[in-house]
């Protein structure tokens, strides 16, 4: 797969796409079906004096048949999912790092640290700046919190990983376009949860090396 | 099952506020917790109101962060603890010795203490409101750490709490007791596989709360001695272990909350089509199946943590699909060849199958881990939710209501208001619940008080506002129906709309022992319908028949009638 | 009650295979403790069902109860919604104000006290009803 993704780098976003073109229209069809076939029978059977009800009430073999049908319907679903998490939640760690950032979360604070930059940001409560990244590189989320359980969303990457307090968890996400995205702490932490939002900002490798020299010019990131 | 011998009078049999209150009749106690789970309903459903009313527009404002996160915590507790889940155990107390021809339920004492432990619960609850900090406000699954005394300090989180403890010890017991009526008191003749569709429905739901119920209390439990400065929950593990027993009661619950409404739909549905429910065998297995798998999906609420197996999880949450996909085979099988009749519940139960089929469909989407990567936690997981627990359990609470309601009352509901009823909610619901998920899929995360103004934001928002208004008018127009039907009774006999149960083969309502004629001969799970099939064999009348020789499609069930 | 055992064992049955899948699959400890303490908890109510009436685990539709016996039941228990709101004071008293605790306690033992007068009395009036009754008990044969 690795749909759209021109490094060959796992796209979280092609990822969640391929797994959603497949459920997606299987379910409205499935909704369809049953709506049309109950509104039918419905329209068909209305109104007809209680002794024409015909009296058959089972047929196993019929209803067996059905069942594995849906059996075959969950071992396919699974097989698409499985291998799609295969790759968001395997590969994607497996793959060499361009770029390691350290996600803390507080409340209602975000704190991205660059240990290759020796470079903080801060976005929340308090104040906005923008996680910069870089386009079509590997980037390396250490994830972790202070206080209680956050979760780091970026809805473009249609991606989210919970924040807990006592551990550190990778999450390894490619962006494969440049442009500004908005992200947000999706588990409720508290009063000021609306407000533990940041927008990434994701420049093209050579914009994000100029970027990240000119904030250690600037001493550390204190834009 | 047994003899009933002349009741022992401990005070004189008073028709007071203390006779109601301390009855041990099952249908005084099931009605008691009938109308206080419906007084829970409209306070939840006001709680509902301000929080769509602060969503409304970006930035409105209209109550405080603080509140708005009292707001969200308090309507899921009290529509999942104190509205869906003691609702549907309250149609189990009514119904469950009526349908299974008991006299009364399995110890009545313990019901009724029972019924006023989770009343307890529920005012204590609610009593949060009063405090200084306000209400439990760290959401209806109070994560740790967020939940500890730290990061949500206030007696009020500490109500919540208890309340919680109390109304799960409760309901706990009440399960118990429903499966303790259906084991032991069924009439005689009344083998298991003769017991009514609804009854098994509530079968499976008490085995679901007897077993994952008490987790919930050892969870709070210790969620409390945490608040009072035992160190309970450490670290990482001890986050994850929180979740771990908070979901073992958590997912149990949601279909604890939706199968006795499917049993009263599946009624329903029977009885408008005048025909029995279609492939009982296969029902009752897959029942059982659905209710065992859904004990085992719990931590897909997980997949985001990184502290779960999340394909024991999907597997599980997909497999899900099977058992509901024979159900709504079931339906549409019961449908075909019947002669229906759209009355209000019909209609009800129809709008509660294929609502719900929203739900369940876009559940079988956030089964998949990969979806639920960016599902989670938003909107779309609202949608979803809502989609299930309204547009499914609600309607076929609304379904049960006006089939039941004559049954309780002796009069019945107004079709024309029913009618009303019915079409505005199937409006409010759709146009409160849908644009979620499209919001969801946008990026707007739940439990937020104030979402930033992206294009489309605010219009999606005020129109699930608007929605949240005409669900307001649908449930006002109900309450009109009920005053107005009891007002000015249309009387409705033993049995108006030709039922198939024994619950109408008594007076409306039955009397303090259920039945005081013979019950009917019980020769398969649709008594009264045997009976007037066979009358109707004797009367010679036109009867259509299924041409003999296809297979599995045989006349009436007869096995052993006396 | 013939029979009503039956259906809690296969439902333990369908949770203990789930189980031994997540036990496989997961081997998380809190899991399978969660999962096992389901299936002990219906086995239990199984065992129960069938210690007090052996039928519970045979197949077939329940029996007519044995002619003359009776049963009581109660109209009114003050004594279960007195106990009722005993336990949610001292919950209540935990969290707000001490003294419940001691009014609650109070209270559960006034309320178990009258319980047993309660069980008493129905038993009593029991045994004078199926003393009585024994000739006429035809009538009550298929029950209420």
């Amino acid at each position: 797969m690795g749909l759209g993704a021109p490094t060959g780098l796992v796209d979280t976003r092609a990822e969640y796409q391929h797994v959603f073109d497949i459920y997606v229209p299987i379910a409205i069809g499935v909704f369809a079906l049953i709506v049309i076939a109950t509104l039918l029978a419905v329209l068909v059977y209305r109104r007809r004096p209680p002794e024409r009800a015909a009296r058959w009430y089972e047929h196993d073999r019929l209803e067996g048949g059905y069942a594995l049908l849906l059996v075959a319907t969950v071992a396919f679903l699974l097989y698409i999912t499985f291998t799609a998490e295969h790759r968001v939640d395997t590969v994607a760690a497996r793959e060499r790092p361009g770029l390691v950032v350290n996600v803390t979360g507080s409340k209602w604070e975000w704190h991205f640290n660059y240990p290759a930059y020796g470079i903080d940001l801060y976005s929340g409560a308090v104040g906005r700046q923008d996680l910069v990244v870089p386009t079509g590189e590997a980037i390396r989320f250490r994830l972790t919190s202070v206080d209680v359980i956050h979760a780091f969303w970026i809805p473009q990457l249609r991606y989210k990983h919970d924040l807990i307090p006592g551990s550190v968890q990778d999450s390894t996400l490619t962006f494969s376009r440049r442009g500004v995205f908005a992200g947000q702490c999706a588990e409720f932490c508290g009063l000021l949860h609306s407000d533990m939002i940041f927008d990434v900002r994701a420049l093209s490798p050579a914009e994000f090396t100029t970027w990240a020299r000119s904030q250690q010019a600037a001493g550390g990131g204190a834009a | 099952m047994s003899a009933t011998a002349p009741a022992v009078t401990t005070v004189s049999r008073a028709s007071s506020v203390f006779g109601a209150a301390a009855s041990t009749d099952h249908k005084r106690i099931g009605l008691n917790m009938g109308l206080a789970s419906l007084v829970f309903f409209l306070g939840g459903g006001v709680m509902a109101l301000l929080m769509r009313t602060q969503l409304a527009q970006p930035h409105m404002q209209f109550v405080s962060d603080a509140t708005y996160n009292e707001l969200f915590t308090m309507h899921g507790s009290t529509m999942i603890f104190l509205f869906v889940t003691p609702m549907a155990m309250a149609l189990a107390i009514y119904l469950v010795p009526l349908q299974i021809g008991a006299s009364s339920i399995a110890a009545p004492r313990m019901v009724l203490a029972a019924f006023w432990i989770w009343l307890s619960g529920g005012i204590i609850m609610q009593l949060g409101w009063l405090t200084q900090e306000g209400a439990g406000r760290s959401g209806w699954f109070a994560y740790v750490p967020l939940s500890n005394s730290a990061n949500t300090p206030g007696v009020g989180q500490d109500l919540w709490t208890v309340g919680v403890i109390l109304a799960a010890a409760g309901l706990t017991i009440i399960g118990g007791c429903v499966l303790a009526t259906i084991a032991r008191r069924r009439a005689p003749g009344m083998s298991v596989m003769r017991m009514p569709v609804f009854t098994w429905t509530q079968l499976v739901s008490a085995l679901m709360v007897v077993g994952s119920f008490p987790v919930l209390i050892l969870a709070m439990a210790l969620l409390y001695a945490e608040r009072l400065g035992a160190h309970v929950f450490i670290g990482y593990s001890g986050a994850i272990d929180y979740q771990d027993l908070f979901w073992f009661f958590g997912h149990p619950v949601v279909y604890v909350m939706f199968f006795p409404f499917l049993g009263a739909a599946a009624e329903v549905i029977a009885v408008n089509a005048h025909k029995r429910w279609f492939g009982y065998a296969a029902f009752v297995a897959s029942m059982l199946a659905f209710a065992a798998l859904s004990m085992s999906v719990w931590s897909h609420h997980m997949f985001t943590t990184g502290g779960v197996t999340n394909q024991y999880f999907a597997f599980t949450s997909t497999a899900l699909v099977v058992p509901a996909g024979v159900e709504y085979f079931d339906m549409i099988a019961t449908l075909i060849g019947g002669s229906i009749l759209l009355r209000t519940s019909m209609l009800f139960a129809l709008g509660f199958f294929l609502q719900f089929l929203i739900g369940g469909l876009s559940g079988i989407f956030i089964a998949s881990p990969v979806l639920d990567y960016h599902a989670e936690d938003s909107y779309m997981i609202v949608a979803h939710f809502h989609y299930t627990l309204f547009a499914g359990s609600v309607f076929g609470f609304f379904a049960g209501i006006y089939h039941w309601f004559p049954k309780v009352t002796g009069a019945r509901l107004r079709e024309g208001l029913g009618r009303l009823h019915f079409v505005l909610l199937l409006i409010g619901t759709n146009m409160t619940f849908l644009p979620m998920f499209f919001l969801g899929n946008y990026g707007m995360p739940r439990r937020i008080a104030d979402y930033p103004s992206h294009p489309g934001w605010g219009t999606l928002n005020l129109l699930e506002t608007a929605g949240a208004g005409v669900i307001a008018l649908a449930v006002a127009t109900f309450l009109v129906n009920v005053v107005v039907s009891l007002r000015h009774r249309d009387a409705a006999g033993e049995d108006p709309w030709l039922g198939h149960t024994l619950e109408w083969a008594t007076s409306s309502p039955p009397p303090r022992h259920n039945f005081e004629r013979a019950l009917p001969p019980i020769t398969s799970y649709a008594p009264l319908l045997d009976l007037r099939q066979r009358a109707a064999d004797r009367n010679g009348a036109a009867m259509t028949r299924v041409p003999a020789g296809r297979a599995g499609l045989g006349p009436t069930p007869q096995e052993d009638a006396p | 009650m013939r029979g009503g055992a039956i259906p809690l064992l296969a439902w333990a049955c369908l949770l203990a295979v789930l189980m031994a899948g997540n036990w496989v699959w997961t081997g998380d400890a809190i899991q399978v403790g969660a999962f096992g303490f389901a299936v002990l908890v219906i086995v239990l109510a199984a065992a129960w069902l069938v210690a007090t009436h052996r039928g519970a685990i045979r197949r077939g539709p329940p029996e007519p109860p044995p002619p003359g016996r009776a049963e009581a039941a109660p109209d009114l228990s003050f004594a279960a919604v007195l106990a009722a709101i005993a336990v949610a004071s001292i919950l209540f008293g935990l969290t707000w104000a001490y003294f419940l605790v001691y009014f609650g306690g109070g209270l559960l033992i006034l309320s178990l006290g009258r319980l047993a007068l309660e069980v008493q009395a129905a038993r009593a009036s029991r045994e004078l009803h199926e003393s009585r009754s024994l000739p006429d008990s035809a009538e009550q044969e298929r029950g209420p």
